[in-house]
């Protein structure tokens, strides 16, 4: 290779340099006032996680993986996981190829940041450098990919239904200037080098573009006007790239080892939040995800739409959104880079300012009274148990409101002979969960205090919960060492492997519906799909698991109306009876209460269900 | 030839049009699912506000219509529309050619399970309003019967004026009907304290208030202003009631032996689906919709086809009756008319 032009610069390359530079400034800038924005504890966290060895490893995994292979867009749809990660993966290369090319033939140019960009424009082939003829065809064929993601790219934008998305993000301008320079830089990029395909070398592509584009345009003056478009096209993205979503290509680099650190959502817009913001690359995989979508109304309430109105800042909406929210968290489960909607939101709840501030420090923890419940204890300490721990059943307020969930589950506590305590069977202190739902930390920590209290004085091994809504805080929030938090579908299972419960299995179908306190929410989702196959034979939703669409009954909207959440219910339960099950069993008793207003089946808990197929008193 | 109206419902209204039409010269025929005539009053004991025997009133209707054809455990299978007739086909096979139908298919109870958080159908001590008449008409119902009643709780509004359970409507006749079961409780048991759970009291027939009056005073059955929010059952087996005292401004929590619900009224599945048949419009309150609820509450928007009673909302035994006659005054000025 050998080089043309002695001073390795035309003018062509200055909107890239300038893009390039106003691009690099504002990243960096923006990356040190999102790491100064975090709480120092968690600075320090982060600064020893990239010196730790494991969690750097995952960072390098995760880099690869999540921004260059779309592996979670892969897993999804296969089509739009190729589209991203050609787009991605393609341009990587040419970059990284293209600084290798520089390192071997023309090190003395490292510096010149342009340099390997346009490095096609600056040399010729010599007869020496046919070995390059392999990073020649490396480049053809990574240009080729990125145009075949290019391609798919614009098919999608007319047809966004072939790549299995319902709906799509409408792009904002800058959105919109960024996604035509990004389609644009990569023909323009083809045109360039074909032109000067003949002097510089190529390969399939450039080359016989090359051939082609001599038959009608010989002359070499046409070579200088597609560079420089190509190199506008590259300026125009970079500098609009701080103000749209491919501000996500950046801002992930950063959001991996944050989030491998294990730093979580601290401040409404500042650090972890604002970085999961600028993360999202505006894909509307959430707006198909959200239940609120059931009405069309509500496709601008998605977390997509909620970051792009953090980015600019819009109050008003943001409170709006935030408040609508069900906090199913389904578009966190769904999200290809990660940004946690329910938690964005929650952040967005607690910085509003209310002028009351509710206190329960008046309420008397010892209240609760303990004296009822242990004539139970004695009367069941006949009963030999081969599980010694006393179970703290603490069944929350919703169930409170579906008694027949307690008394089922009551019953199967006492068929198994367990040594059990009911903790709020006079009433009890919610669990805080909704308080801290709605953002009202302070509150929801008082209860906590309370509880806790309660808990440790009552000398129980497993705290039995019912309601999925009080699970998750519990496990989340609440420091019970040495007490085991169980869900009753875990107790259940547990009751029936250590074969204290005698069940009988019927032929009814039953279809298990994931509460999304307790699948999305805790991971568990396999316990009450064994303890629902051992009572019936288990069917599917369509949509199940990490996919389960909330009930629409969630406590987590403050705003949406009773009238409004009918659709969503009607539409969970529509995936639900896909598979024309003949029972609706779920483990949350909201979803229970909220699934059975406009079930045409019944509804039932899982605690029901197996209390009806297990006989009385097996010893 | 005597003009044939098909009468669907065999409930008050239903026997009430039968005899009034007989009475003209027409020749009616009751279409009746059930095995008995007279509907849900044939299942009361006794009616506001004079403490009439629902036994009386069904078996002088029932009198009354000696004359017409009745069906009992019959459905309609299927209704055709012809030109100026109609095509009613009968579970029992039979056939029917009319150009006068008349709904009286009434209401349903509200299911009380429903609203899980009052526990009917998980306690023992939980009955409804319907429970109880027929308590007090057979006096077999293991839920009171052999039981120390000491403390007796009533909850007004149970699925009516409550968009939870899909029914923003009141139900009209649960007022009135809480005091006289309170009232009937009462007198049954003498030493029982009687609570009722309240949101309002509408109290708008003849006689009511003074019915409300009683209650108070020579009863001394305690009105507490405040929707129950849940029931729990201690292990003595009685249910508590948690509710708020809306007048008093505080929370309020009653240890009781029995707790009545008072289910409201629903449109019945059944008139809605014969409804469908004709095409015929469901109002927004979920019952079915007259061409105007003011003048013409017993004509329906479809020619020949008429209303009375329940099946276009809640409505009282006077009321439902004299319905049930205006009805058949419509349905005799446009046979005259012809």
């Amino acid at each position: 290779m050998r080089e043309i032009y002695l001073s390795g610069y035309n003018n062509f390359v200055l909107p890239f340099v300038i893009g390039m530079l106003f691009c690099l400034t504002w990243c960096i800038i923006g990356a040190a006032r999102i790491i100064l924005q975090l709480p120092g504890k968690d600075r320090k966290r982060f600064f020893l996680s990239l010196v730790n060895p494991k969690t750097m490893s995952k960072n390098i995994r995760d880099w690869f993986c999540d921004c260059l292979f779309h592996v979670k867009l892969w897993k999804r749809n296969k089509l739009l996981g190729y589209m991203h990660s050609s787009i991605a993966f393609g341009w990587f290369m040419l970059i990284v190829i293209g600084h290798i090319e520089v390192f071997l033939y023309t090190p003395e140019r490292v510096h010149q940041i342009w340099y390997p960009i346009f490095f096609r424009y600056f040399v010729a082939v010599t007869d020496t450098t046919m070995k390059g003829s392999f990073f020649f065809f490396l480049m053809d064929f990574f240009l080729l990919i990125v145009l075949s993601g290019i391609v798919l790219a614009i098919i999608k934008r007319a047809h966004s239904r072939l790549f299995g998305m319902r709906r799509t993000t409408q792009p904002s301008l800058p959105d919109l200037i960024g996604l035509y320079s990004l389609w644009s830089i990569f023909p323009l990029r083809l045109l360039a080098e074909g032109f000067t395909a003949d002097i510089s070398g190529g390969s399939f592509l450039t080359k016989s573009l090359n051939m082609v584009l001599h038959s009608f345009l010989s002359d070499y003056m046409n070579m200088l006007p597609t560079w420089w478009a190509y190199s506008i096209a590259l300026g125009i993205f970079m500098c609009v790239l701080p103000f749209s979503r491919y501000m996500h290509i950046p801002a992930e680099i950063l959001l991996i080892p944050l989030r491998n650190a294990g730093i979580s959502i601290s401040s409404a817009r500042r650090g972890m939040a604002s970085i999961q913001v600028y993360s999202c690359p505006s894909c509307g995989v959430c707006i198909d995800a959200c239940p609120m979508g059931a009405v069309k109304a509500n496709t601008k309430d998605s977390t997509v739409y909620l970051n792009r109105q953090l980015k600019r800042n819009n109050k008003a909406r943001i409170d709006e959104i935030s408040e609508k929210c069900l906090l199913c968290g389904k578009c966190t489960a769904v999200c290809p880079v990660g940004v946690e909607g329910d938690k964005i939101r929650i952040a967005q709840r607690a910085a509003k300012k209310y002028n009351l501030t509710p206190d329960y420090s008046n309420i008397g923890t010892d209240a609760v009274n303990f004296q009822y419940n242990k004539k139970v204890i004695q009367k069941n300490n006949n009963v030999s148990s081969s599980d010694n721990k006393k179970v703290l059943y603490f069944a929350g307020c919703m169930t409170a409101l579906t008694p027949v969930i307690m008394k089922s589950m009551v019953s199967l506590l006492e068929k198994a002979g367990a040594e059990y305590d009911v903790m709020d069977r006079d009433g009890g202190i919610c669990c805080g969960r909704p308080m801290m739902m709605a953002g009202r930390i302070g509150p929801a920590r008082q209860m906590i205090e309370k509880n806790t209290r309660i808990i440790k004085e009552s000398g129980a091994g497993i705290l039995l919960l019912s309601c999925p809504i009080c699970y998750r805080i519990f496990k989340e929030n609440y420091k019970l060492e040495g007490i085991e938090i169980l869900h009753h579908t875990q107790y259940i299972e547990r009751m029936i492997n250590e074969g204290r419960l005698d069940i009988d299995r019927s032929d009814s179908r039953l279809v298990y519906h994931d509460p999304c306190e307790l699948g999305r929410g805790c991971g568990v989702y396999q316990s009450p799909r064994n303890v629902v196959s051992r009572a019936g034979v288990l069917v599917e939703a369509s949509k199940n698991g990490k996919e389960s669409i909330c009930c629409g009954g969630s406590i987590g909207s403050i705003s949406l109306g009773f009238d409004k959440r009918r659709p969503l219910t009607e539409n969970a339960l529509a995936s639900l009876t896909a598979d024309s099950p003949d029972i609706i069993v779920t483990a949350c008793p909201l979803c229970r209460s909220t699934f059975s207003r406009y079930a045409d089946r019944p509804v039932n808990d899982i605690a029901e269900i197996v209390d009806k197929a297990t006989s009385a008193d097996k010893r | 030839m005597k003009e044939i109206v098909v009468i669907i419902g065999g409930g008050i209204a239903g026997l009430e049009a039968a005899s009034k039409l007989l009475d003209l010269g027409y020749s009616p025929i009751i279409v009746e699912k059930s095995g008995r005539l007279g509907g849900h009053v044939a299942r009361w004991n006794r009616l506001f506000p004079d403490m009439t025997p629902a036994a009386d009133i069904v078996s002088e209707l029932t009198e009354r219509t000696k004359g017409a054809n009745i069906f009992l455990n019959t459905e309609i299978s299927f209704i055709n529309r012809l030109r100026d007739s109609y095509n009613i086909k009968l579970s029992n096979g039979i056939s029917i050619n009319t150009s006068y139908i008349l709904f009286t298919t009434g209401f349903s109870l509200f299911e009380a399970e429903k609203k899980e958080e009052y526990g009917y159908g998980v306690y023992d001590q939980v009955i409804t309003n319907g429970d109880l008449e027929q308590w007090f008409n057979t006096g077999e119902d293991h839920r009171i019967s052999g039981k120390e009643i000491g403390h007796i709780g009533f909850v007004h509004c149970v699925g009516s004026r409550d968009e939870k359970a899909r029914n923003s409507q009141c139900s009209k006749v649960c007022c009135i009907t809480a005091i006289k079961q309170a009232i009937e409780l009462k007198e049954k048991f003498p030493d029982a304290e009687i609570w009722c759970f309240y949101m309002d009291l509408r109290l708008f027939g003849k006689k009511f208030e003074d019915f409300y009056t009683k209650a108070q005073r020579d009863y001394g059955i305690h009105f507490i202003r405040g929707r129950v929010s849940e029931v729990s059952e201690n292990i003595e087996g009685k249910v508590i009631v948690k509710a708020e005292d809306t007048l008093a401004g505080k929370p309020i929590k009653i240890t009781l032996d029995l707790l009545v619900l008072m289910s409201g009224m629903v449109c019945s599945q059944d008139s809605t689906k014969t409804a469908g048949m004709l095409s015929l419009p469901v109002d927004s309150d979920g019952f079915l919709k007259s061409s105007d609820n003011v003048m013409h509450i017993t004509s329906s928007p479809k020619n020949g086809i008429f209303y009375a009673g329940a099946c276009t909302g809640p409505k009282t035994v006077p009321e439902t009756l004299a319905e049930a006659r205006s009805a058949v005054l419509e349905i005799h000025s446009h046979i005259s008319r012809k």
